[in-house]
């Protein structure tokens, strides 16, 4: 895979019009889906992943082969999602509960019996996906990083361009956040 | 087994347990803790059904015109460039070929409407240019000579003027000296005063004498 990445990245650097078709078509998806979790509009997506293909391919020859494609890749994706979203100040309100790094610490609390089955079906469905868009654009890029594309919390750091520390305080208070959001009775006992 | 890991300490390492981003000494203690802590293994759960929950989360589809609109983009600029030079290079050739042509037939052109020869205009357009380059420095060369004397009259004058402060030095060693320059300086100073012309003294001395 990753020398099949290699060679297609040496003929779009001879700039092989096959070639450019071929790297917009294999990373097209995850682009635009981490623009859309970003974003938060499918048509922003869509202009956020034609800009990142045009200036992946015009400033390939300055991407370094020894760094993984896909970082770089998403690296300038996730730079133009939030600048557009810093531009057009559109931003999602925040949940209360992602202070950032100086704030409060999380307080541990007694959290119950495990969810049962139906829950995690709750969890799974349209409200989870609502408290995830209603978080900042830099926790939800962070859970998209995590779990959609797998990224280890390294690859996350390199991507996003923060600290390692950042992304695993960050990952936590996501967790934390919408663990209370979907079960606020925990919190009580 | 309860382990001396505390709970708070548990709950923050939880996440990365989760995401497997854990060393694994430290994620076996992570693991006898959730064994023996009831509280710690429910909030396990929860983080687990979390991640698998955003694992799960909807995607959308990329546009279909993606591919084709970023490749159309991104070669555009090699499109144009080809494009510019052969543009450029038809001008040159034609710009060359009017060149020629008005050389050639511009003699007999001018001969049949009556204008002048081109190589008199050229020739009276040289000598204006030449004119005025010559007539610019011999005009510098005039004002030079005729202001150069005047100013070197004016230079000795203003040297000379030099001297005066140093002879009042000189006259005013002796201590008779001194006592005249006072009483004078001071005489100077109290005709001023009387003699000054003011609102106040329209009708005295000074305005008087003035006013003649």
């Amino acid at each position: 895979m990753e020398g099949d990445e290699r060679e297609l990245v040496r003929r779009c650097l001879a700039r092989d019009e096959r070639a450019y078709r071929e790297l917009v078509r294999t990373y097209q998806g995850p682009v635009t889906n981490l623009a859309w979790r970003i974003t938060g509009n499918a048509d922003d997506a869509a202009e956020v992943a034609q800009e990142t293909f045009i200036r992946v391919l015009r400033s390939l020859q300055t991407y370094d082969p020894q760094r993984p494609f896909r970082s770089w890749l998403f690296k300038i994706a996730s730079n133009l999602a939030l600048d557009l979203i810093r531009r057009r100040k559109r931003r999602p309100i925040g949940l209360e509960d992602l202070a950032d790094e100086d704030g409060p610490a999380i307080e541990a609390v007694d959290t119950g019996p495990a969810p049962d089955e139906g829950m995690r079906k709750e969890w799974a469905g349209a409200r989870f996906a609502a408290l995830v868009a209603a978080m900042p654009e830099h926790y939800r890029a962070i859970l998209h990083l995590r779990y959609r594309e797998e990224f280890s919390y390294e690859e996350i750091a390199a991507t996003l361009g923060m600290p390692l520390g950042t992304v695993k305080v960050r990952l936590h208070r996501a967790h934390e956040a919408l663990r209370k959001k979907l079960n606020p009775e925990g919190d009580a006992t | 087994m309860k382990t001396n890991l505390t709970c708070d300490a548990c709950r923050i390492e939880l996440t990365a347990y989760v995401d497997g981003e854990l060393h694994p000494a430290v994620a076996r203690v992570i693991e006898d803790h959730t064994a023996s802590c009831a509280s710690c293994r429910g909030l396990l759960a929860q983080y687990q059904a979390i991640a698998e929950s955003a694992r799960r989360l909807p995607s959308i589809e990329a546009p279909a015109w993606l591919a084709d609109r970023v490749v159309a983009r991104v070669t555009r600029p090699a499109r144009l460039r080809v494009l510019w030079t052969r543009v450029s290079a038809a001008a040159a050739v034609a710009s060359f070929a009017l060149t020629v042509g008005v050389i050639a037939f511009w003699p007999r052109l001018s001969a049949q409407l009556g204008l002048p020869q081109p190589g008199t205009w050229l020739a009276s357009g040289l000598d204006g240019v030449l004119n005025l380059l010559v007539a610019a420095p011999k005009r510098l060369a005039m004002d030079v000579t005729f202001y150069e004397p005047i100013a070197r009259q004016i230079w000795v004058a203003i040297s000379s003027l030099s001297s005066i402060p140093r002879a009042a030095f000189l006259a005013l060693r002796t201590s008779e000296a001194q006592a005249t320059g006072i009483a004078l300086l001071t005489l100077g100073v109290a005709l001023y005063l009387i003699l000054r012309p003011s609102r106040s003294h329209e009708r005295g001395i000074g305005h008087a004498c003035l006013s003649l």
